[in-house]
């Protein structure tokens, strides 16, 4: 969820390995693109950690702990 | 033991290829690292390792030499003998010295044209020898040269206060440790150069001469019967004289060391302007920069590793191990947002921010997954000035993070205080041996300890009985390699490295 929905498909396609534009735009996500305002989420608790000028903030509240 | 051979004026030319002679300070606890670096970076030879020097030879370029990271100050050596015989008079002393330092006009101007070559000022020596031709015609000049002297001793206070304030955080490191006597000197006389009496046109005088500061420091015997300003004084004057060379405390062409103790009697030129421990990737500094490359150098760190620092304030120690072995990646944490702020600074003047990545978390929480990096290498904050005020309480909290986000096989480097150093002892003892340290803890005002079972399941324990028990399961997959004690200028610290040899709980 970067803001290039048109860009990369919601799961890969078989044989990606293969796509080449693909790989391309997966390598662009991955390790080109800098998030520095947004949030990172938890896969099984859905808890946003917010990203802030490009340092997610991860610390944890009292209740949390 | 015996005495050095006096070194005789025999470097005339030198080339990148050719061996020279320097010595390079160090700060206490540092000698080791240095002596290992110089040989390991320069290929150097005859390395000589004294409290706050290392002397050694080595052939290799400006450049090259600018690469040493454990150094405070590197000279070229001009002389280096045993220490000077300490009379009761002064007269004696200093004439003893002038014999040392000064020689006849044609080796200074040696010295200078190998100088200048090592700073690829070649061709200039013409120049050089006319300036002195010129100056040595010129009359007598008493009222500048006593003028200049005491000039000298106010630079020489601001040069050293340079040297300590480079560090904008919470430490501070004085290049040497100097047990005998400054050399600065509070100076009531204003800067002025007189030109009554000479008859000469001093604007003139200053574009022609080559210039000069006198760096003296002495402690021990020597220090007994006379000040370093006194000496600095006295050598400024008799060079003034023999070469004709103008004293300019502001900006000389030169600057001439002098260092006498009870060890030896030492005479260099500094090669670089700036400490080396200046760096100039780095904006805003933090621990010493010596200090966290020391540390970093015994973290093993290999191509391809994952390194991370839980408590990273300014990143210094992220910034020294990513210039130095940019084939790992780097990770940094921190609670402080002011503090990452200055680390994301710092990593983008570095321009390493593809190696470092920052984190806002707690060390008592990483949000990271067990056993995923080779290496955790950290300054734990000690002190009134950081916002941990009970550390030794935090400590094994801290530990067990730590230790659980290492791999096995990996290392911790830490640096500590006197007081966590204690703390941390009794906190890795091996399981088995019964130190009264581990017992006798000020952790009796702790409520349950809590303690890691096979399972991994936390349960609480009361009392003191737990306490040994705590040190001995908690951290027994923690074995130490190596304690560094290291001089953080007014405090003491330790590098203590310890490597993971099993997961906690086995």
């Amino acid at each position: 969820k970067l803001g290039h929905p048109s860009e990369l498909p919601p799961e890969p396609l078989p044989n990606y390995e293969a796509d080449e534009d693909f790989l391309r735009r997966l390598h662009h996500v991955l390790l080109e693109v800098e998030v520095l305002e947004g949030s990172l989420q938890c896969p099984d608790s859905g808890r946003r950690f917010p990203i802030s000028r490009g340092v997610p903030n991860m610390l944890l509240s009292e209740e949390e702990t | 033991p015996g005495a050095v051979p006096p070194h005789r004026p025999g470097l005339v030319k030198m080339s990148s290829a050719e061996p020279g002679r320097f010595f390079c300070t160090a700060g206490r606890g540092l000698e080791p690292f240095l002596a290992r670096e110089v040989r390991a970076r320069l290929g150097a030879t005859e390395v000589d390792c004294v409290s706050g020097k290392v002397f050694f030879r080595a052939a290799a370029a400006p450049d090259e030499l600018r690469k040493l990271r454990s150094g405070e100050r590197l000279f070229l050596l001009l002389k280096k003998h045993s220490p000077l015989p300490v009379s009761g008079s002064k007269g004696k002393m200093l004439h003893e010295i002038k014999r040392f330092v000064i020689e006849e006009p044609k080796y200074w101007l040696d010295v200078i044209s190998v100088w200048r070559k090592l700073h690829g000022h070649e061709g200039k020596t013409d120049d050089v020898s006319q300036e002195n031709t010129l100056v040595l015609k010129r009359k007598s000049e008493e009222e500048t040269n006593t003028a200049s002297k005491r000039q000298k001793m106010e630079r020489v206070r601001a040069i050293v206060s340079e040297e300590c304030q480079v560090e904008a955080g919470e430490r501070c490191v004085a290049p040497e440790r100097m047990r005998g006597q400054e050399y600065w000197t509070e100076s009531k006389t204003s800067s002025e150069f007189p030109s009554k009496g000479s008859g000469e046109n001093p604007t003139a005088n200053e574009k022609l001469s080559f210039s000069f500061r006198v760096s003296c420091r002495c402690s021990g015997a020597i220090a007994k019967i006379l000040t370093s300003q006194e000496i600095g004084r006295v050598i400024g004057i008799a060079l003034v004289k023999q070469c004709g060379w103008r004293a300019d405390l502001r900006d000389p062409d030169v600057e001439i060391f002098v260092h006498l103790n009870d060890i030896h009697s030492v005479v260099g030129i500094p090669l670089f302007r700036l400490p080396l421990a200046n760096r100039e990737y780095i904006r805003t500094a933090g621990l010493r920069s010596t200090v966290a490359w020391a540390m970093a150098s015994l973290a093993e760190i290999s191509a391809g590793a994952l390194v991370l620092d839980p408590m990273c304030g300014l990143g210094t120690i992220l910034l020294e191990a990513a210039k130095e072995w940019p084939e790992a990646c780097y990770w940094g944490a921190d609670i402080s947002d002011s503090q990452l702020e200055g680390a994301d600074g710092n990593i983008r003047t570095a321009g390493l921010m593809d190696k470092i990545e920052l984190l806002r978390a707690s060390v008592k929480a990483l949000p990271l997954p067990s056993e995923s990096f080779d290496s955790v290498i950290s300054d734990i904050p000690f002190g009134k000035k950081f916002k941990i005020t009970n550390d030794a309480q935090l400590l094994p909290d801290i530990l067990q993070e730590m230790e659980r986000v290492v791999r096995v096989g990996g290392t911790i480097v830490l640096l500590l205080s006197q007081d966590l150093r204690k703390r941390m002892d009794g906190l890795t003892k091996c399981a088995g041996s019964d130190s009264p340290e581990a017992t006798a803890d000020g952790n009796s005002e702790a409520a349950p300890a809590k303690v890691l079972s096979v399972d991994g399941n936390s349960s609480s324990l009361a009392g003191g009985v737990g306490k040994s028990f705590l040190s001995s399961r908690h951290f027994g997959s923690l074995v130490p390699d190596g304690v560094y004690a290291v001089s953080l200028g007014k405090t003491d610290a330790f590098i203590h490295k310890y490597r993971k040899v099993s997961a906690a709980g086995n």
